[in-house]
């Protein structure tokens, strides 16, 4: 019984983000010690995908207590203050509380298909571009810390960019994990083509940069090429994904209608009206798509056939052979015989 | 007396015995007493359904006929081998078809008299409802005589041309013999004919009641092969298709 009560909290703080903010908390502090060469107060922060997964999981009010309590607490411990950065809090909460109200209005708890994908994705980018604002609007009522242009390069940037590029490669890793991506044709290449888009793009930028660290003297210089060649990544990212989608459907949307019509011509529904746009294609999937057609009218006319041809079924009897065959027994002496004899104890 | 109900097809194949089987066994599993007379334990036939053993057959209803037995040695009770529980009961009572014993009783001048006594000193000390006669296939002379003793001639034809032909013989041949009742079965009918149509078209055509269509069912063909179909799927369509004939059966004898 006490057990069970304490399972059943656990399960509650798990369900309400109280948990997760425990643990986003503590991994603000260890990527604290980490900084950005260029941005000394934002660290690079993959974990930022916690709150937004929850918020996606479980909805916008453990979303927003994930992504509050957690930097709050990270910040405690670090020793910034519990209260000091509370900007940062909110624009946490936020970043959790906008994929949760997302989730509840288009149903994203599980990625069922290159769409769920996509509309998780834009989601991550734009849940990380208003909480920054957010942070940022709310400094320049109250906390007045920042300076501009300074702030631009030192803050605003690099939270966004990080925060994007760790949201957008973690989050559907831990849809993954979770098991809330239900394996299909669909999210299987998106999932594979966004990976290869991620790590290529990021590789080709972190490589670049790097490579010129050496010839960069001004701090200012290093900043500038770290910003540019982050926010590039992150337009390609964004480009590089929007036409993934595209792709990905122009091959996975014929596969999603042959099924379909394959299923229906299982019920009995030969009209293969659906997969015409299929048919027209010049590649295998329209070779599959035409060669489903033909089959279905090949099955449908033979049905018909035999139908008709059941329809059309007479009972014919040959009267000449029924008189012949009858009298071969009829006339015989036994037949005769037996006949009579029936006759008499019926009688009886 | 019990009913004779004699279950005859023209040609061989067409699950006469499987017939016989089902329709006796759910009336026995109804609270009748029943008995089966199988005219054919050469090739392997009805003991397999009963789930009697072929060595355990000593004695035929040949060997009663002449004196050799009792008629309790010459029937074989699979009421318990196949669950039927009383008052239901099941009888298989064999007769011989060796070409000697078919010869001797055509020499012996056997007559319908010493075989209606036969099957009536047989339905008395078994106590029987209802026997059933698993005829030869064809219209040998031991065939006709089991139709002439019938109360109700049960004829099984598939629907091919070569089964319409025969089966108007088999009609014929029982409205000559003045059988009480004559009913045709559909058997093995393909899913894709219209089953109303086709008993419309079978009854029109031989002027007779149709007391019901099987569908062929590869489910049947499978699991009938050493088994009462009806007793292992209750539940099966086929077996409600049977339930109907045995209704049907049942409401000619009132």
């Amino acid at each position: 019984m006490h057990l069970l009560s304490g399972k059943r909290v656990f399960q509650n703080l798990a369900r309400w983000g109280v948990l997760w903010a425990l643990i986003y908390g503590l991994m603000n502090v260890l990527s604290n010690q980490f900084t950005l060469p260029a941005a000394p107060i934002i660290s690079l922060r993959p974990q930022v995908a916690l709150p937004m997964t929850i918020g996606f999981f479980y909805g916008p009010i453990p979303g927003f207590i994930t992504g509050f309590l957690g930097n709050m607490f990270g910040d405690g411990l670090f020793g910034y203050g519990f209260l000091q950065f509370w900007n940062w809090h909110v624009a946490n909460g936020l970043m959790g509380m906008l994929p949760g109200g997302v989730s509840r209005w288009k149903n994203l708890g599980t990625i069922k298909s290159v769409r769920d994908f996509g509309m998780i994705e834009a989601t991550v980018v734009l849940a990380c571009f208003v909480s920054v604002g957010v942070a940022v609007c709310l400094d320049l009522l109250f906390l007045h810390t920042m300076r501009f242009p300074e702030s631009l390069n030192a803050w605003i940037l690099p939270a966004f960019i990080f925060n994007a590029v760790g949201g957008f490669i973690l989050v559907p890793v831990f849809f993954l994990l979770a098991r809330r991506l239900v394996v299909t044709i669909e999210t299987r290449t998106i999932f594979l083509v966004t990976a290869l888009l991620v790590t290529a793009i990021l590789a080709t930028s972190i490589t670049i940069t790097w490579a010129m660290y050496d010839n960069l003297t001004s701090y200012d210089a290093i900043v500038e090429a770290v910003y540019f060649s982050g926010m590039v990544s992150v337009i390609l990212v964004i480009a590089g994904f929007g036409s993934s989608i595209y792709f990905v459907k122009r091959i996975t949307d014929p596969v999603t209608l042959l099924t379909q019509a394959a299923e229906s011509v299982e019920q009995g529904d030969y009209d293969l009206q659906s997969i015409q746009s299929v048919s027209g294609r010049t590649d295998e999937l329209g070779r599959l798509a035409r060669m489903m057609q033909s089959m279905a009218s090949k099955i449908q006319h033979r049905e018909q056939t035999l139908k008709s041809q059941v329809r059309q079924l007479q009972i014919a009897i040959d009267q000449k052979k029924l008189d012949r065959d009858l009298a071969e027994i009829v006339e015989t002496d036994y037949f005769q015989g037996l006949r009579n004899r029936v006759r008499e104890f019926r009688k009886k | 007396m019990a009913k004779i109900i004699s279950i005859h097809s023209f040609r061989g194949g067409t699950g006469k015995s499987n017939t016989a089987a089902n329709l006796a066994a759910l009336l026995a599993s109804d609270g009748q007493k029943v008995g089966v007379v199988d005219t054919d334990i050469q090739s392997p036939g009805i003991h397999v359904l009963f789930g009697i053993d072929q060595s355990a057959i000593q004695y035929t209803l040949n060997d009663f006929l002449w004196g050799k037995c009792e008629i309790r040695h010459a029937a074989y009770d699979a009421s318990a081998v196949q669950g039927i529980a009383p008052p239901g009961k099941l009888f298989l009572i064999p007769s011989s078809v060796k070409a000697g014993d078919i010869a001797r009783v055509l020499h012996d001048g056997y007559d319908v008299n010493l075989l209606r006594d036969g099957f009536q000193h047989l339905t008395t000390q078994l106590s029987l409802d209802y026997l059933f006669i698993d005829t030869h296939p064809g219209l040998n002379e031991e065939t006709l005589l089991s139709i002439a003793l019938s109360d109700v001639l049960l004829i099984i034809l598939r629907p091919d041309k070569q089964d319409y032909q025969g089966s108007a013989v088999t009609v014929e041949v029982s409205r000559q013999l003045e059988v009480p009742r004559l009913m045709l079965l559909v058997n093995k009918a393909p899913a894709l004919l219209d089953e109303t149509d086709l008993k419309q078209k079978v009854a029109k055509t031989y002027h007779c009641d149709v007391a019901g269509l099987i569908p062929h069912s590869d489910e049947m063909m499978i699991l009938a092969s050493n088994a009462i179909f009806a007793l292992q799927y209750p539940h099966h369509p086929v077996t409600e298709r049977y339930r109907q004939v045995v209704k049907i059966l049942k409401s000619s004898f009132l």
